[in-house]
């Protein structure tokens, strides 16, 4: 009886720890990162630098769009990897998000400028169409779908293992 | 340069903790120089590392953005007070304060426990082990001490408007004290079972400390209760959420806890229940850590992630748990006691007690990691809520009551079935039905559930009275603070019936100066302004509420948007009474420029913060005669 009870409580704690252990190896192990496939929404915004109207037709047929502001602390972080994706001929469409024109201009001027073109969303309508919730967050846009969308800083590890797999798998980029 | 130091002295006093650990495996622990050794040691490492935590406070307060962490939650418009709890107001900072408070529980013990004690090295060197744990997770995967360099931010990106209120910044450190100050009886389980030695009565040093830390825990779940009833706008106060389960589940376990040690600390026939709940305890609490920190649930309470944190933990606590439960069987038959449990004992009830908190502890669980299996094997998000928990809780607890109930009439290690029909008894059977009835005619509770609980919450709250009264007039030895505990759980369990039965809301939608009528209140729209906050602007209603009985006053719920980060909080306007609270939230406004207006009528909600407020401080003064009864 004793012994049956000890096993018990060794076996199901085992399972327990196990169980947890099965469930955070699978890919869902990324909370930020969702694979909902939606139509980019319509758009028609300010470029950053000039009164240029961007809208969806300025843009190419793959590209990933990185949400930030200047007074987001954790894209300062995000930056130094996105200048290295930049230059590794990733095209990055960069949306300011509510964020103050001259603020913005001074953060690239200050740290570098690793997005094709910035789109000026001031009071976050596209952001809001998008399903944004904060900054940083960002998307992989093929076709006018969005295929990927991460909420959080992007590095090295949630590029090689959220956005690599679908990149290869969707053969974009010139995947490498 | 601060910020180096005080990742230096981290790292050092890891390694010093870790060296504790040590000490206590390769020397013999029961020679009083090693003993000194390693409690030295043990208080030097804590003093180092709470100086570190000290230069990074004072880092926070004077705004030192260069710090990675610092600049992503602080801001230099802060009043200080936010500046220190915005360390705690995320990932990083709240486990650099969790694992303080570990150590200090460490600390605490080491200076209050002679060095003669029995279990002393071995509890430290548990408690150390631990903590170097902890520190390691904090240091490797969760680095507070990251900079910013060369060009720090002129100003941090602010905390999460949410926070920013007095409650919230007390709610997590005193949750947390309350978690890791298992930490102790966890220690001195495992010693006993290493040590081995079954006439070691470690029970009463061990009761002492879990007694404080369950107060700790209950004031920690309570503030959090209150600060989501005004601050998060739902109404109630308490949602069955993941999170606010994984604390629930170590309340539980620590309750029955602390009733099995004031059992076993006078003899050791419920050595088993303490051992076994001694390490489920601390295994929920750090159960709690991980399901928070590694992103598994998404809730108010989850910090943003990344996978490594979640499998180390995951690691970690399996590792501790599984090693504790070996510990555990493999010393299983020094914790059979060779007297039996005799029925109808004091112990008896406390067992039977035991298993049904233990049903109830089941069952959260179920409910927490039954929607995760779910998802695995589905790939489905689904989630249960309230009606599966009252199902099983209110029952079991009212079960549990009744035995609490005729245990107050029973005796340590004996039989007492005369004692059971007495005058005190009947008096509050009698008393109990009495008020059941009365409000089950008068004041129309009809629901079978309310009343039932209304009968035993008023069972329990009058036979401690006649305890109490006995206890005046008769000179019969009682812990009068046990007692008002008691009484507190009497009244929760009215309280938490009749809010449930009476509480009522409606969603109004109402233009400016309209007047509703709900339940016999004319409620009147008065006025709609714009203001500006020092951070946020606001959208700010004017409600005039005017009772049958001619009591007027006025409600101004807002909804804010605060600059920063664009983020939108509903801000609730109370009116409290003792009786009831009127409780009204602004919601969007429809195109025929109507606002939706949620009212609600919160019946006895101050009477469950009271009543678990009894139980916090009978809890602190009933720490304290334990305290002074050992001396």
């Amino acid at each position: 009886m004793t012994v049956f009870l000890r096993l018990l409580i060794l076996s199901i704690s085992l399972s327990f720890f196990y169980f947890f252990y099965l469930y955070i190896n699978e890919d869902k192990y990324y909370p930020g990162a969702s694979f909902q496939t939606s139509n980019m929404p319509l758009f028609e915004l300010e470029d950053l630098y000039s009164n240029k109207v961007i809208t969806n037709f300025d843009i190419e047929e793959a590209y990933l769009i990185n949400v930030w502001a200047s007074w987001c602390i954790t894209c300062r972080v995000e930056h130094g990897f996105l200048m290295k994706l930049s230059s590794q001929g990733i095209p990055i469409m960069g949306l300011n998000y509510k964020d103050d024109r001259n603020d913005a201009i001074n953060w690239i001027n200050k740290f570098g400028d690793p997005y094709k073109q910035i789109i000026h969303d001031i009071k976050g309508e596209l952001a809001l169409d998008m399903g944004v919730t904060g900054a940083p967050e960002t998307f992989l846009v093929k076709d006018s779908q969005i295929i990927a969308h991460y909420r959080g800083e992007v590095n090295d590890m949630i590029w090689g293992d959220v956005f690599t797999p679908i990149i290869n798998k969707e053969n974009i980029f010139n995947a490498n | 340069m601060f910020i180096e130091v005080a990742q230096f002295l981290t790292i050092l006093a890891t390694g010093l903790f870790f060296l504790c650990f040590v000490f206590s495996v390769i020397f013999n622990v029961n020679d009083l120089n090693i003993i000194n050794l390693i409690s030295r040691i043990y208080s030097h490492s804590f003093l180092l590392f709470l100086f570190s935590f000290l230069i990074y406070v004072w880092l926070a307060i004077t705004d030192n953005f260069s710090v990675l962490y610092i600049a992503q939650h602080s801001n230099t418009n802060l009043p200080v007070f936010y500046k220190i709890s915005s360390i705690w107001s995320a990932h990083e900072g709240s486990m650099y304060l969790w694992i303080i408070f570990l150590s200090l529980w460490g600390a605490i013990y080491n200076i209050f426990s002679k060095n003669d004690e029995p279990l002393k090295a071995r509890t430290i060197g548990i408690i150390s082990i631990t903590t170097v744990g902890f520190l390691l997770f904090l240091l490797l995967t969760s680095n507070p001490f990251e900079t910013i360099l060369p060009l720090p931010p002129e100003n941090g990106a602010d905390i999460n408007p949410v926070l920013q209120d007095p409650l919230l910044a007390i709610h997590p450190p005193t949750l947390y004290l309350g978690y890791v100050g298992f930490v102790i009886a966890f220690g001195q389980a495992l010693a006993f079972l290493i040590e081995g030695d079954s006439n070691i009565n470690w029970e009463k040093q061990v009761r002492f400390w879990s007694i404080i830390s369950w107060s700790f825990l209950t004031l920690g779940i309570t503030l959090g209760s209150w600060w989501a009833y005004y601050e998060l706008g739902w109404g109630g106060y308490w949602f069955w959420d993941p999170v606010e389960n994984v604390a629930l589940m170590p309340w539980l376990a620590a309750t029955a806890l602390i009733h099995s040690l004031s059992a076993s600390s006078k003899s050791s026939i419920l050595r088993i229940w303490t051992i076994l709940l001694s390490i489920l305890v601390f295994s929920l609490s750090l159960f709690g850590a991980f399901i928070v920190r590694s992103g598994i649930i998404d809730s108010v309470h989850s910090f943003a992630n990344d996978p490594e944190r979640g499998l180390y933990l995951l690691a970690f606590i399996g590792l501790l748990v599984m090693m504790s439960l070996i510990l555990f069987s493999y010393r299983f038959a020094l914790l059979v006691s060779n007297k039996r449990i005799i029925s109808l004992s004091k112990e008896s009830f406390i067992s039977i007690n035991n298993i049904l908190f233990g049903t109830l502890i089941f069952s959260t669980m179920l409910g927490v990691m039954y929607p995760l299996i779910y998802e695995y094997i589905y790939d489905q998000k689904i989630s249960v809520g309230a009606p599966f928990y009252n199902a099983i809780f209110v029952p079991i607890t009212l079960l549990a009551c009744l035995f609490l109930f005729s245990s107050i009439e029973s005796k340590w290690q004996s039989k007492s079935v005369i004692a059971f029909f007495n005058n005190p008894t009947l008096a509050s059977f009698i008393f109990s039905l009495l008020i059941t009835f009365i409000s089950f005619k008068l004041y129309s509770v009809s629901k079978l559930w309310t009343l039932a609980s209304l009968f035993i919450g008023s069972l329990i709250i009058f036979r401690y009275i006649l305890v109490i009264y006995s206890y005046i007039f008769h000179k019969k030895f009682v812990n009068v603070y046990s007692v008002l505990a008691h009484i507190g759980l009497g009244l929760l369990i009215i309280s938490i019936a009749l809010n449930n039965d009476f509480s009522s809301e409606r969603a109004l939608n109402i233009k400016i100066n309209e007047t509703e009528i709900y339940k016999d209140h004319e409620i009147t729209f008065d006025n709609l302004q714009l203001i500006d906050g020092p951070n946020y602007e606001s959208v700010r209603a004017d409600f005039i509420i005017e009772s049958q009985n001619g009591n007027k006053f006025s409600l101004n719920p807002e909804k804010r948007k605060y600059f920063a980060r664009g983020q939108i909080t509903t801000e609730t306007a109370i009116h409290a009474s003792i009786l009831k609270d009127i409780y009204i939230t602004i919601g969007d406004q429809l195109d025929d420029g109507s606002w939706i207006v949620n009212v609600q009528f919160n019946y006895f909600i101050r009477w469950i913060w009271f009543s678990a407020a009894l139980m916090i401080i009978s809890g602190l003064f009933l720490a304290r005669t334990i305290k002074r009864a050992r001396q």
